[in-house]
């Protein structure tokens, strides 16, 4: 359904994406990267708003930036909030319907927002609703012409837990009737809600692909900086460079000590006992750079 | 696209802006009302200048500039054009609404006051029509350059409005060749042409002056479709 074949985007000097190459089929496919990453971008390509300075965009077969006739079978959540402020949340989703030519816009526009929970007879105007509220409204504008693909730019954002996790699910039963849901965060515990597909896109390259839980491996397994809470610092950080669990020991503290680790799985298995073989008591464990942004440079660094 | 027209329709009639531009329109029935029939050189004279000073070279413009400039210019400053830009529509069929939309609120808003300011002043039946001929096919024009201008520029406004007072009002005097090149030329030439009056301005033949004014509009047309498919959306 999406094909990106080497596709870059440059505005001016700023490389945004450069040779992203996927292919999209039925499901749910999540696009993990940091702000700034290029994941709006790559979703403007998909949905033709922006044309590729290099490579190859297609849906369906065909150009989006060419054909309007795709828009038919597309649907988008755009990040920005920017909505008609003066409709109504009815009007505004029924002016989609009515232009992708759905029959009875109205009807399936009260539909759409009863699915996001929204109150059809709601006479306020699109400015008084909360952020939650439209991105709400921006969610059913989306699906209001049942399209086969979905687009969705950071759709959680500023919704509650109880929100979030309705749209997730909504999201991944569309996915599972054979729709192809493309999702953008930048929130790694999100993604892991989504589905199993993911890409993860980092300074404008594609840095990783495939099933959530191999990525998911593939970063935990990533060399990083630990700092340990413990009764016998000195002891536990011997014990640990002894075992060869960790590349270097610093002790910060009476009760602290920073470890370097090669091998993050490794160091998981040996901790505790070399906590047990040192006689110390592990308080606490705390990674000091699992920030994503970390996490992306090393994969962009692989 | 009926929806579509209604919605651009209510986007762009702001209360503060109506009741600013409708002002600039009283003032025009007031100043019309105030030639009186025994001003000297005839009602009709009079009158035609008026329509043609005030009407054609300040409200018309700056009128259609607001609608038109602002009602693809603004969803594409605020964000809200990807919802217009991303429906299974021709581009040219959501220009057409577009523009639509904005003649539906710079025609009452121009045609009217102005016929209107022109019964006040005297200037007969002949006065009014040609008021309602050149200003209809002004705004045609106006609105078509506009709305492109609308997409392709940030401060669209601010643009139009330079053109109209500095292009227009000094620099299109400046000779024959440049004169062409401001709409106002040629509205005015339409307005004298069919008042008979020779305050209005009546320079080059009436059937050139409404091509130049309708292949304006048409122009700013196929611009406003061309700009709008290749543009970028954010």
């Amino acid at each position: 359904m999406v094909e990106l074949d080497r596709a870059s985007k440059w505005f001016g000097d700023v490389v945004a994406v450069s040779e992203v190459s996927f292919r999209l089929g039925p499901g749910v496919t999540a696009l993990l990267g940091p702000n700034g990453a290029g994941k709006s971008t790559v979703l403007r390509l998909v949905c033709g708003l922006a044309s590729p300075s290099q490579g190859e965009v297609r849906i369906f077969g065909g150009d989006p930036r060419a054909d309007h006739r795709l828009y038919r079978r597309l649907g988008l959540v755009p990040q920005q909030q920017a909505l008609f402020d003066a409709m109504t949340a009815l009007r505004f989703v029924a002016l989609t319907a009515s232009l992708h030519g759905v029959t009875a816009p109205e009807a399936m526009a009260a539909e759409a927002l009863c699915v996001v929970e929204l109150d059809p007879g709601d006479g306020r105007g699109l400015e008084t609703y909360s952020k939650g509220m439209r991105q709400r409204v921006k969610v059913a504008q989306a699906l209001v012409h049942d399209p086969e693909l979905l687009v969705l730019d950071e759709p959680l954002d500023g919704l509650d837990p109880r929100q979030r996790a309705r749209l997730i699910g909504l999201f991944r039963r569309l996915g599972e009737e054979g729709r192809c849901v493309l999702v953008s965060s930048h929130v790694l515990d999100e993604v892991e809600r989504w589905g199993s597909r993911v890409l993860v896109l980092a300074q404008g390259r594609l840095a990783a692909e495939g099933d959530f839980h191999a990525i998911r491996d593939l970063m935990e397994d990533r060399p990083r900086r630990i700092r340990l809470r413990t009764d016998r610092p000195q002891a536990l950080g011997a014990e640990l460079l002894g075992a060869g669990a960790v590349a270097g020991v610093t002790v910060t503290g009476p009760d602290a000590v920073v470890v370097d680790t090669v091998d993050g799985a490794a160091f998981r298995r040996m901790v505790a006992p070399a906590a047990r073989a040192a006689g110390a008591r592990l308080l606490e464990l705390v990674p000091l750079d699992d920030d994503l942004e970390s996490v992306f440079r090393y994969l962009v660094g692989r | 696209m009926a929806l579509l027209w209604r919605t651009l329709v209510g986007a762009g009639a702001g209360r503060g802006r109506l009741i600013g531009l409708a002002a600039l329109g009283v003032v025009a029935v007031l100043l019309g009302a105030n030639l009186g029939a025994d001003a000297p050189g005839g009602p009709l004279e009079h009158g035609a200048a008026l329509v043609s000073a005030y009407g054609l070279s300040l409200l018309v413009p700056v009128v259609t500039l607001v609608f038109a400039s602002s009602v693809l210019g603004d969803p594409s400053e605020d964000g809200t054009l990807v919802y217009l830009w991303l429906q299974p529509v021709p581009r040219w069929q959501l220009v057409l609404t577009a523009l639509g939309a904005a003649l539906t609120l710079a025609l009452p808003l121009t045609v009217v006051p102005l016929a209107l300011a022109a019964t006040a002043s005297g200037g007969g039946l002949r006065l009014v029509t040609a008021t309602v001929v050149s200003c209809t096919i002004g705004v045609i024009a106006y609105a078509g350059v506009f709305a492109w201008l609308g997409l392709r520029v940030r401060r669209a406004l601010l643009w139009g409005v330079l053109y109209v007072l500095v292009w227009e009002g000094f620099v299109a005097r400046a000779g024959d060749t440049v004169a062409l090149l401001a709409l106002r030329t040629s509205t005015r030439s339409v307005l004298g042409h069919l008042s008979g009056t020779t305050t209005a301005g009546a320079e080059g033949s009436l059937v050139v002056s409404v091509a130049i004014l309708l292949l304006a509009g048409a122009g700013g047309f196929a611009l406003t479709v061309r700009r709008l498919t290749r543009q970028e959306v954010a």
